[in-house]
């Protein structure tokens, strides 16, 4: 009995995310191969084609649980959803939190901020190369107005808080890296993710930095970040966190008229 | 303006003539470079080939010991909070 067009589609979409639909094969024809044969090569290649796309999107992760583990990761993930655009490097933008209630993952409490870093560089490094802010940009306003001015990040930036080193994390799972082991007792780290020209990055800020760089995100002049920052940390240091920030190219470069304030 | 708002406008000024060299040593990694971009057509032809070879997923063994470069993370659930 043949299925409606709409319904076929229904079921081939419960079929290639691993779901069981006995109507199905009756509904295909073979030939050299099974119906069924036939329907498992498109099942197959789903679910590879997509594991394949997050086990490059989420590289750290990949590293850090081995090909076996990720795979069943991946599979597990997929059968949730399929993406909902064309472009494969947009796909994943749930995994983290995915990977946050995946039991099995639940002894490596850090990994799912892994893949949020892991996330945040794959958005930097496909996101425009728009002009940042340097130093001379500032130099032509009057210094009196600059507490009030705004700055925001570079579009694709990610500021990332993590109660676990994670950059630490990162580099013990590059290839080559030493084998000495990474203690989460380090404690917390704050990265702000970035594209730079041709490449991902990104920058480990103290604590009083952080704090300083989300407040400007949240839209606060540089007055009202520069207090927030002190309150997080009192010893920061604006001069020397805004000098480096700006060579870092961590801001975007001003908008039209948006220095008119003051 | 408050002395506060001096304050913050001459740290601002300042730093926009500290010397360019001294503030970006070693404070950024490099995170992809020439490997990612070779990869980013990864999900073409060769794999779509390659999926049709794979034998079921559905069929493999489950896996729920993670076996990577985490056995060098240590003091995971120690840190409560």
């Amino acid at each position: 009995m043949p299925l409606a067009l709409r319904e076929l589609q229904a079921a081939f979409a419960v079929h290639v995310v691993g779901g069981e639909r006995a109507d199905l094969a009756g509904a295909v024809m073979g030939d050299s191969m099974s119906a069924d044969a036939r329907l498992r090569i498109y099942r197959h290649h789903v679910a590879y084609s997509l594991g394949s796309a997050l086990a490059a999107t989420f590289g750290t992760v990949h590293v850090l649980v081995g090909e076996a583990f990720l795979r069943r990761l991946v599979q597990s993930f997929i059968g949730q959803g399929l993406p909902v655009q064309p472009v494969l490097t947009e796909y994943g933008a749930d995994f983290p939190a995915f990977v946050a209630g995946y039991e099995p993952a639940a002894s490596l409490p850090y990994l799912a901020d892994i893949a949020r870093l892991d996330w945040a560089l794959n958005v930097a490094f496909h996101s425009p190369a728009g002009r940042r802010l340097a130093a001379a940009d500032l130099a032509a306003i009057a210094p009196e107005r600059l507490p009030s001015l705004s700055l925001a990040v570079p579009e694709g930036a990610t500021l990332i808080g993590s109660r676990y080193p994670l950059d630490r994390i990162w580099n013990a799972s590059q290839p080559g890296a030493p084998a000495d082991t990474v203690d989460l007792g380090q404690g917390r780290a704050d990265l702000l993710v970035l594209r730079r020209s041709g490449d991902a990055a990104f920058i480990v800020l103290a604590v009083g930095e952080a704090a300083f760089v989300a407040a400007l995100i949240d839209g606060k002049s540089l007055e009202g970040a520069a207090e927030q920052a002190s309150h997080a940390d009192p010893s920061f240091d604006l001069s020397t966190a805004f000098a480096r920030l700006l060579s870092l190219e961590a801001f975007a470069a001003l908008q039209q008229g948006a220095e008119g304030e003051g | 303006m408050t002395t506060t708002r001096i304050a913050i406008a001459s740290a601002l000024a300042a730093a926009l003539l500290a010397p360019m060299a001294a503030q970006a040593q070693g404070s950024m990694e490099k995170c992809y470079g020439v490997v990612k971009a070779g990869k980013n057509d990864c999900q073409t032809a060769t794999s779509s080939c390659a999926g049709t070879s794979k034998k079921d997923a559905q069929a493999d063994a489950w896996i729920s010991v993670p076996k990577g470069a985490c056995e060098k993370i240590v003091g995971g659930k120690l840190t409560a909070s």
